[in-house]
């Protein structure tokens, strides 16, 4: 045969398929039979990708950082791009570290995910993961409903975040501009937010009176509702501190509720016809205007066909996004003025964008309510109040009551530190203010992402350029708000009577049931 | 030693880094439409939610657990048999179970014939139907980085413990464990199930509920034809021998032919 093999020419096709064959079967059967070079692990499919560096740990040790915060998809405020995810653990960090949220629950979980909408975690996302659920399309189209009034109203802390937006250096004040491009894009009305942080300072001052001479049978400390991401965190975690909480509503929803009302009133609109956007810093705003209860208006009307008080929230971010794909020259508009009615507020509804703005406004018209008298200057600049630190203390000599001790906190372990206190018997304080986010609103979720992760830096000259506002404006106090006064002639009557309470205050619900609190530190699973 | 790694279910809060692990490891590539879909909408589709670029998953469950709606996230991947039928089924020796615990697959000696997902009692294999030159996908447990002594991409993210890598006997022995502790199901899934796996699996919950193959079988699956089909070498290398000696037989003093 090995002849036959040597003269390929001669080879018959019979022959060749033979051979074939039988090399075919000698084949199969050394397979069958095991033989063969074996797979290695490198020849597998897959497994040349990256990782980061944490993650390359031998075995399963315990790395500092590990994966990511779970997002609902259904979360109102926050959305999150798994394309872009490099699972840093950022947003562990500061949900875990600095708001308290992650880790504080155990598990399983039951229903829905913990999470109260604050929206650090896309502020420290260095990739652009995450990110705020946009509703930019939403506004577009009511602006080009020429049935619908688009009433905007934008919150004290966009106008110094806006700008960067625009390549401006951080903390310039963009208020003029900002109005300017709201009518540029179509809005119908544009009114301040300050105008309502003004009335909140009223109802809440009043409220907090009435508490602590005794009218009102709430208990003492009275909490800020200003901030939905902290009144969430009140209903998750602490829900026996909810009757603390001021009812007053916070100043996006007083404005809304007062659009539907007041304005439509005033102006002779239909209320179902008003559509009703909010410019804000903040993410959880998202879900506060979403919440069931913030549905005044069409209460009050007794028409189910009024839509929420307020339809849409748009962050700092989208707003500037909504100005970019218009191709408007932010930088080259000419400084405008807000509408009369509820567009006028004063230096205390400016410093509510920082953490200790509300109690200094607080402070000045609360002076006022119970003396009758105008604050001192130095009630002008409470420094105690003011800076980046988490928990502050202050007392304030009020002739009449005599000193009012008040706190300050931001960042929501550090609240969380203060509520354990506050459980255990320990709060000395008549009145706390409490931001969600460290250095309150000019840093919320929705503001513009600074270049570089977080600083107190970033945040100092935010502050200072809304303390600036504050120094430069001709009303200071809240109570000198002429409009203010205007709206509790012409509409309101007093703070708190029946069509104040119906309108401007809300009511909270327990959380505690949507989750498993986390026994003891010790028992810390994760 | 076989390593492995537990799922404890109640334990994952479905944040999916998971699956981001796994893709950033793979270099697998995202696909709009996949993206976009919640464990929600993966629960309700016939297939986990693996794709030929999807190699885990997370399905969300809403269950009912003493009177109170719960919702469950589970995994999906490849559950790695202890005696894979994929394995037995592949003829040109494209997949194969590593000692330490990966089944693996190497594309270049892969002839396209879908045996192996005919033969995976647990459905993960998956076609790439839309490829020039398909092959077959499925999680490899990151067998590169396990030889490596380092941790599979999604155990290594995971940011609650919900899976953990280690040695499958300790693994299975903690299982028990938390079993009694937690007052889990009494059933580990995948001690047993087609003969063992390396990916272990407990639960409060009832497994079938999850969309768990509940009703498999505990014996490995290729002993079920193992019996007969040890045989074939013998047969093969007889019928040869037969064939040969007939030829030499029939051949005998003739003249080649030309």
């Amino acid at each position: 045969m090995a002849s036959k093999v040597g003269r390929v020419k001669s080879l018959s096709r019979r022959s060749f398929l033979k051979f074939v064959g039988g090399a075919s079967l000698v084949g199969v059967t050394l397979n069958l039979t095991g033989c063969g070079k074996p797979i290695t692990p490198d020849k597998a499919i897959g497994g040349n990708g990256w990782m980061p560096t944490q993650y390359n740990a031998p075995g399963n040790w315990p790395t500092s950082v590990r994966g990511r915060v779970p997002i609902d998809p259904e979360n109102p405020a926050i959305v999150r791009d798994d394309q872009k995810c490099i699972l840093c653990g950022q947003c562990i960090e500061v949900c875990e570290k600095i708001q308290s949220v992650f880790g504080n629950y155990e598990l399983p979980i039951k229903k829905e995910f913990v999470c109260v909408n604050c929206g650090q975690c896309i502020q420290w996302c260095p990739s652009g993961a995450i990110s705020e659920r946009d509703d930019v399309n939403k506004v577009f189209k009511a602006l080009a409903d020429p049935n619908v009034t688009v009433v905007v109203q934008t919150a004290p802390a966009t106008r110094i975040g806006l700008g960067e937006e625009f390549g401006m250096p951080v903390g310039t004040n963009v208020q003029g501009k900002q109005v300017a491009a709201l009518r540029k894009l179509g809005f119908d009305v544009v009114f301040d937010t300050n105008f309502t942080a003004d009335l909140t300072i009223m109802e809440e001052g009043t409220e907090l009176v009435k508490r602590v001479t005794g009218e009102l049978h709430h208990p003492i400390p009275q909490m800020t509702s200003c901030c939905p991401g902290w009144v969430k965190f009140v209903e998750y975690f602490y829900p026996e501190l909810i009757p603390n909480l001021s009812s007053a509503k916070s100043p996006q929803q007083m404005e809304g509720a007062l659009i539907k009302t007041y304005f439509a009133e005033k102006k002779e609109v239909d209320p179902k016809k008003i559509f009703s956007v909010a410019i804000m810093p903040c993410t959880a705003k998202k879900f506060e205007c979403q919440r069931p209860e913030m549905n005044s208006a069409s209460k009050e009307l007794n028409d189910s066909k009024v839509s929420p008080d307020v339809d849409v929230v748009l962050t700092t971010r989208e707003l500037a996004r909504m100005i970019k794909r218009s191709g408007i020259d932010f930088a080259s508009l000419p400084e405008e003025e807000y509408d009369k009615l509820m567009g006028t507020g004063t230096g205390a509804g400016v410093i509510f964008g920082t953490t200790g703005g509300v109690m200094e406004a607080a402070v000045r018209s609360a002076y006022y309510l119970i003396t009758g008298q105008q604050p001192p200057a130095a009630l002008w600049n409470l420094t105690p109040v003011r800076g980046m630190q988490g928990v502050k203390e202050a007392a304030v000599n009020i002739p009449g009551v005599g000193d009012v001790k008040v706190a300050v906190i931001s960042g929501l372990a550090n609240a969380r530190k203060v509520m354990d206190q506050m459980k255990a018997g320990h709060a000395p304080w008549a009145f706390m203010e409490i931001m969600a986010c460290p250095g309150g609103c000019e840093y919320g979720g929705g503001q513009p992402r600074a270049s570089s992760p977080p600083s107190d830096e970033d945040r100092n000259r935010r502050a200072a350029s809304l303390y600036n506002i504050d120094a430069k404006a001709k009303l200071r106090n809240s109570h000198d708000n002429p409009e203010i006064k205007q709206i509790y002639a012409d509409f309101l009557t007093a703070p708190m009577s029946e069509k104040a309470e119906e309108l401007l205050h809300t009511h909270y619900v327990s959380r505690a049931d949507d989750f498993i609190p986390k026994k003891s530190e010790e028992n810390k699973l994760y | 030693m076989a390593k492995g790694v537990l799922v404890d279910i109640p334990k994952c809060i479905g944040c999916e880094s998971c699956s981001v692990a796994c893709k950033l490891w793979n270099e697998l590539e995202w696909d709009e439409q996949e993206k976009n879909k919640t464990a929600i909408d993966r629960a309700k589709e016939p297939n986990n939610g693996l794709w030929p670029e999807e190699w885990t998953s997370i399905n969300r469950y809403d269950l009912e657990k003493d009177g109170e709606s719960v919702a469950r996230y589970v995994k999906a991947q490849c559950m790695h048999c202890e005696d894979p039928a994929c394995v037995s089924s592949c003829f040109s020796k494209a997949f194969q179970k590593l000692p330490e615990g990966p089944v693996i697959y190497d594309q270049s000696l892969c002839v396209g014939c879908r045996y192996c997902m005919m033969a995976c009692p647990f459905d993960v294999l998956r076609y790439e139907w839309k490829k020039a030159i398909p092959g077959v996908r499925k999680c490899q447990m990151c067998a590169t980085r396990v030889a490596n002594n380092q941790e599979t991409a999604c155990t290594s993210v995971c940011p609650t413990g919900a899976i953990i890598f280690g040695d499958r006997d300790q693994l299975l022995a903690e299982a028990k464990k938390r079993i009694k502790e937690n007052g889990y199901v009494d059933r580990v899934f995948g001690e047993k199930e087609a003969g063992g796996t390396s990916w272990l699996y407990i639960s409060d919950t009832p497994f079938e509920q999850m969309r768990f193959r509940t009703d498999v079988t505990t014996k490995p699956l290729p002993s079920y034809t193992e019996g007969y089909m040890k045989a074939t070498p013998f047969v093969g290398v007889g019928w040869a021998a037969i064939l040969a000696g007939l030829y030499v037989f029939n051949n005998k003093g003739k003249e080649p032919l030309d």
